[in-house]
């Protein structure tokens, strides 16, 4: 596992490279944006079961043959296992996100997940669809740009202070983007 | 690889956990002392070619004819100077990292048995690097907290050497 320090220093060592000058700039500018970061994993991780529960209910509304006789979540037995699923990988995104490097989220939650979705059957347009509806989310919360009509009874705001976020949201995003193209 | 944010992970994965607020306040904790650390990894990624030299100079000052197989003297002081920017380039990496991962991992696992195989005494290397724990002066080299970061893993070297 890889954090975005150890990379550089991977990539140093290749080299047989001292990491210094230039190569600290981008390593600063994670430990001044250091805060943003672990509020979005905050962000993330208090609000996992809204956004876990919401994106699975989100794909059963879209194709209601998942929860007919022969469907993806057809028993509660499939439809626990596909929450389940859905908190682990929501769990090893906000592991790659506390890093800032998708190592951990590929090598512990990726790697031979689509062989083990085929091999189980689980349609993976949906489970596509679900990642897609846990992106919106996440990075909602992470902006707290969610709203009263998005969340009903639900709804709730980290409360923490605004500032520029976009770099780290587009960061949160292509975690979920690259869940999406690996099952996808 | 081991620092601290890969640590609280790891914890957390193994107690398939997502990062609580006692594993976010470990890496803000860590986050704050990165500027030292980074500091200190800077100035010595710029100067290590003369910390190296002044390691190799207090090694021969103690040690004339140095140690290990027979070879030519500048070669072997070459060769010497070397594995001393080895360990500098490992310790470098380490102050970016914030953990001993990269020294433990590429520098200091399997060293002894290397260098008694060589028949070099790891007394070299402590000596060596002992002087350079003592040489670096704050304000002169570095800060003070940098100084602090940079001299613990010379420390932490020194230990694993002797």
């Amino acid at each position: 596992m890889l954090d975005a320090f150890s990379k550089a220093v991977t990539a140093a060592d290749a080299g047989g490279k001292f990491v210094g000058g230039s190569d600290l700039d981008g390593l600063k500018a994670f430990v001044a944006d250091g805060n943003k970061r672990l509020d979005a994993v905050n962000a993330i991780a208090s609000n996992a079961s809204c956004i876990v529960t919401d994106s699975v209910a989100g794909i059963v509304c879209e194709s209601p043959g998942l929860t007919a006789p022969g469907g993806g979540v057809y028993t509660n037995r499939k439809m626990a296992a596909c929450l389940r699923d859905g908190e682990i990988i929501l769990r090893y995104i906000t592991y790659a996100v506390l890093t800032g490097d998708a190592s951990v989220l590929t090598d512990r939650c990726l790697n031979g997940l689509k062989e083990t979705y085929s091999a189980l059957g689980v349609p993976t347009g949906n489970t596509v669809r679900a990642v897609a509806i846990m992106k919106a989310c996440a990075v909602a919360h992470v902006n707290d740009t969610n709203t009263e009509a998005q969340a009903g009874s639900k709804f709730r705001q980290m409360g923490a202070i605004k500032g520029d976020c976009a770099a780290l949201t587009a960061e949160v995003a292509g975690y979920f983007d690259a869940v999406g193209a690996a099952i996808g | 690889m081991k620092s601290v944010v890969t640590t609280v992970v790891a914890a957390a994965d193994q107690g398939a956990r997502f990062p609580s607020s006692s594993d976010l306040e470990s890496v803000q904790g860590s986050l704050q002392r990165a500027a030292a650390r980074m500091e200190a990894a800077d100035k010595l990624a710029s100067n290590y070619d003369a910390v190296a030299n002044e390691a190799i100079n207090a090694i021969y000052s103690k040690y004339p004819n140095g140690q290990g197989r027979d070879m030519d003297a500048g070669t072997q002081k070459d060769k010497c100077k070397r594995d001393i920017v080895h360990f500098l380039r490992l310790i470098n990496y380490s102050l970016v990292v914030g953990g001993t991962g990269p020294v433990d991992e590429w520098g200091i696992n399997g060293a002894r048995e290397v260098y008694k195989a060589l028949g070099i005494g790891t007394d070299t290397f402590v000596c060596g690097l002992s002087f350079l724990r003592t040489r670096g002066c704050a304000d002169r080299d570095m800060s003070a907290q940098a100084l602090v970061e940079y001299n613990a893993l010379l420390d932490y070297v020194i230990n694993a050497m002797s």
